[in-house]
């Protein structure tokens, strides 16, 4: 009987003793904080590697880019090192809203002019009110002053026209690896003449980052065409990069198969496999560099 | 068995005085700011939403910050400060615990005095000291003060390149308006 006594008023001192311990720091802790902050960079930069990612441009952000893919001549014997050829994209992005982007680019490889408006409709958000993944909306449109190699010839300007429309999902699983699911539909009027190929093709990607420093990822894409064209043989468009960032520039390099920078093109009618054959193998280096037109 | 009960009724009675007793100050719109001073470049960030609570009895003071709600004049800044240098997604908060040294709770008007405790940043845990301004008008408590933190003292990596931006020694500013709370 003693002992059960002497049992409960220990239990009933421990008690008091632990109500005692429960410091500030504690109360503190158990109050909410940040409850509606989504979470941060999915990605860095607005493109994976090749293709767009989740990312938008925050307001009054302008961001400078030069794209290039350097590759060798398969009917040259030459010593360089894939740079015969030369293909660039020189691109401006703005950030209307946080979640709008507009941008503008000329490419030299088709004499190109594309423009694309992005929309960052959904984000994902791992504290308080959750939300599993990004959602946003790609709608590009292109127009090529030169001919391609397929349709030698005059074509309309109507029929010079190409259009993309990507949902861009991406989800950030943990601080170093997020991945991301591109449903894309392309419409390339140019396809639509020749006969028994349609101008309307589906494509899905696939892109993924791991961090492996502080500044420093790993990124890969891979597009798949289910229905690709058949007048020539393409292959889907892959990329292995390396991202490295620090201050207002982010330098892209990558080994991919894509020579085109404009989706629907690359996307679509990438004609050579990706491999380290003369012709087949691309040098990627991306430049992009981000100016804050106005402070918060 | 009479024992017994007068333990009883003696525990109770301290349970109930403590509940009195929980007359502890509260703020959730603290100030905290910090600057970065180079020759290259200037940067400052500010945090409104600062969470901590005083308990002026026994002197004690707990700070509780969340580095995502900080705000930098350039949003990639922003962005940058959160993935590649405090890692706000394995380190969300920044904590301080500390006593309040020769701490007058019955004093009105200004004082200054030391807190000294532990900070808690980017995972590193490094014990401190701060002068702090203490100034208690009608009831309200009103805690600023300044003090330097060393970059390399919590383990945060700054590239080669970027060394001339981002100063060794950054620099806090920090003001709290407390109200009292009966919360326990």
């Amino acid at each position: 009987m003693k002992t059960k006594k002497r049992i409960l008023l220990f239990v009933l001192l421990l008690g008091t003793a632990m109500s005692y311990a429960q410091d500030l720091l504690t109360k503190l802790d158990s109050i909410e904080q940040g409850q509606d902050l989504p979470t941060l960079a999915t990605f860095k930069a607005t493109r994976i590697s090749i293709g767009h990612s989740v990312e938008t441009r925050k307001k009054g952000v302008l961001q400078i880019s030069s794209m290039n893919r350097f590759w060798n001549d398969t009917v040259r014997s030459s010593q360089s090192f894939a740079a015969d050829k030369w293909n660039a994209r020189l691109g401006l992005e703005y950030g209307i809203s946080d979640r709008i982007t507009v941008g503008a680019a000329y490419g030299s490889g088709y004499q190109s002019i594309d423009a694309f408006f992005k929309y960052r409709w959904l984000r994902q958000q791992d504290t308080g009110k959750k939300f599993p993944f990004s959602l946003t909306v790609l709608q590009g449109a292109v127009y090529r002053n030169k001919a391609t190699e397929i349709l030698l010839g005059d074509l309309a300007f109507e029929d010079r026209l190409g259009f993309t429309t990507q949902l861009l999902i991406a989800r950030k699983f943990s601080p170093n690896f997020s991945l991301q699911l591109s449903p894309t539909f392309v419409h390339k009027a140019e396809d639509g003449l020749l006969s028994g190929e349609s101008a309307s093709r589906l494509a899905l990607g696939i892109g993924g980052r791991y961090k492996v420093g502080p500044h420093v990822s790993v990124v890969s894409e891979y597009y798949y065409v289910p229905d690709p064209i058949t007048v020539v043989e393409t292959y889907g468009a892959f990329a292995l990069g390396v991202n490295w960032e620090v201050s207002d520039v982010m330098l892209q390099f990558k080994l991919t198969n894509a020579r085109n920078f404009v989706e629907d093109k690359f996307i679509t009618k990438t004609v050579n496999n990706f491999n380290f054959r003369d012709g087949n193998l691309h040098f990627g280096f991306h430049f992009t560099y981000v100016i804050h037109t106005q402070k918060r | 068995m009479l024992r017994i009960k007068t333990v009883l009724f003696f525990l109770l009675v301290s349970c109930v005085s403590h509940a009195q007793e929980a007359g502890s100050f509260f703020t959730r719109q603290g100030t905290v700011t910090f600057f970065s001073y180079t020759s290259v470049e200037n940067i400052k960030a500010e945090n409104n939403q600062v969470l901590s609570i005083i308990d002026p009895s026994k002197g004690e003071i707990a700070v509780s910050i969340l580095m995502r709600a900080f705000v930098f004049e350039k949003a990639l800044m922003e962005e940058h400060f959160n993935e590649s240098y405090i890692e706000s997604d394995l380190y969300p908060k920044a904590t301080f615990q500390g006593n309040i040294q020769d701490f007058d709770a019955s004093g009105v008007g200004s004082q200054t005095k030391m807190i000294s405790g532990n900070l808690t940043l980017h995972g590193i845990t490094k014990a401190i000291s701060i002068k702090t301004n203490i100034n208690r008008v009608n009831g309200v408590y009103t805690f600023s003060g300044e003090l330097e933190l060393l970059v390399k003292d919590f383990n945060i990596r700054i590239p080669p390149i970027l060394s001339p931006n981002i100063a060794k020694t950054i620099m806090v500013k920090f003001s709290f308006e407390y109200d009292e709370t009966y919360e326990n």
